[in-house]
């Protein structure tokens, strides 16, 4: 199978965030893992070029790279080289992906409320909002 | 009380700094684990600047010690020294001199000196060798003075508001120097700044200092997940405490505002009268810094 480098633009991190940055970086993996973007036998960025692109501690990585493994979302080839595991070889059933969004549309609903905007207006935005990433 | 162990980068034992009757630091008690990235966070004038220089033996203590690699800071042999790399909040660079004399001067103190570093980050930063120091920008001089600091490969590297005047490009550059020295040698790393988006991302580590002690010193992912901002009212944020066994770490009016303990890890459920966040290292940083 071809493997593939995975591109560094895969992944990001916010700071300020009360996420933890391995925390983000192992979300991102999941949910590119889940919509296929990420395929078994990919090749993740070794732990010095995604700690030197993002501008993060090597440590943190590693952290992340070893929670995806645990998870087995992805598997440990020689060399080193972090790839996505075998069963990952298609994007996962839309139900699935649905579970993965729901907890940010939880957040982002609760902020409706306390804005008390009305649903039809929340949702417009959101539709917007999701035209305007894909113009870009 | 027990010898410390000679591979300690960095130990306090009942530091106290005195100004003029007034405590500064206060029976400090610290340990810098080897390795390690330490975010050092306090509020202007918490004595960061004191507590670094008291570390380094730049400063002699009222009461207490402190200590290098196992020797008295203000006692140091040239070897420890060596082992040392050092950016003061405001640079010490002899201004007459031109960057490269400097560097020519300070490369005749150590042993190991890693020219090719030094090259690479003279001209990736763009400074001008052959200028008095004075007639480079404080930009310039900050990072000659990071350059000087690197240049013997230290194995403990000790950074006060490293990059205060740097603009933000010049600080994700910086920030990557770290992560190769991280990556390329394991250095021990203090890093004291208020930028807090730049300690995120290299600190595995955060301790805050506050009424001249080392009020909290935690890895920062386990901080994090373990802080919780709450609201709502008041009783019933007392008894929520309670149910999940959290630590009040601030107040407002009497009212727990942010609380950490093990209860947290899970994200408690928020009540119809009490509101549940996660925490921020900002929101930590005034907690704990207050």
């Amino acid at each position: 199978m071809r493997s593939v480098v995975t591109d560094l633009s895969h992944f990001s991190v916010v700071a300020g965030s009360p996420e933890p940055i391995y925390r983000q970086l192992v979300a991102q993996v999941r949910r590119c893992v889940a919509g296929g973007q990420l395929k078994a036998g990919d090749e993740l960025p070794s732990v010095r070029e995604l700690a030197q692109s993002l501008a993060v501690n090597p440590m943190t990585v590693s952290k992340a790279f070893g929670l995806l493994e645990a998870e087995g979302l992805v598997t440990r080839r020689r060399g080193l080289a972090m790839v996505i595991a075998e069963q990952h070889r298609r994007a996962q059933p839309t139900a699935e992906r649905i579970d993965l969004l729901r907890p940010t549309l939880e957040r982002a609903a609760q902020e409706a409320r306390q804005l008390q905007l009305p649903a039809a207006q929340a949702l417009s935005l959101f539709k917007t909002i999701l035209n305007e990433q894909e113009g870009q | 009380m027990s010898s410390p162990r000679n591979d300690t980068p960095c130990l306090a034992q009942g530091l106290t700094v005195s100004f003029g009757g007034q405590r500064v630091l206060d029976g400090l008690e610290w340990s810098l684990p080897a390795g390690r990235v330490v975010g050092l966070l306090g509020r202007n004038g918490a004595g960061k600047t004191t507590l670094i220089e008291t570390l380094l033996g730049l400063r002699e203590p009222t009461a207490g010690r402190a200590s290098l690699f196992g020797q008295p800071s203000m006692t140091l042999d040239d070897d420890a020294r060596a082992r040392i790399g050092y950016v003061p909040q405001r640079s010490d660079l002899f201004e007459w001199l031109t960057a490269d004399q400097l560097l020519a001067y300070f490369r005749s103190f150590y042993p190991r000196w890693n020219t090719a570093k030094v090259e690479g980050l003279m001209s990736r930063w763009d400074i001008a060798r052959d200028k008095p120091i004075r007639k480079l920008s404080g930009g310039q001089q900050q990072r000659l003075s990071i350059i000087r600091a690197l240049a013997h490969d230290p194995e403990l590297l000790v950074l006060d508001e490293p990059v205060a005047s740097l603009d933000p490009a010049a600080r994700r550059d910086f920030l990557g120097e770290l992560v190769d020295q991280v990556m390329d040698r394991s250095t021990t790393i203090v890093f004291s700044t208020h930028i807090l988006t730049d300690l995120e991302r290299v600190a595995v580590d955060v301790a805050f200092l506050s009424g001249g002690k080392i009020a909290l010193h935690a890895p920062l992912d386990e901080l994090l997940e373990s802080s919780v901002r709450l609201g709502g009212v008041p009783a019933d944020i007392r008894r929520f405490i309670d149910q999940y066994e959290l630590q009040p770490i601030s107040h407002d009016a009497g009212v727990p505002l942010i609380a950490r303990g093990r209860g947290a890890a899970a994200m408690p459920a928020p009540t119809p009268t009490v509101s549940v966040d996660r925490a921020t290292l900002e929101d930590l940083f005034l907690a704990l810094t207050a």
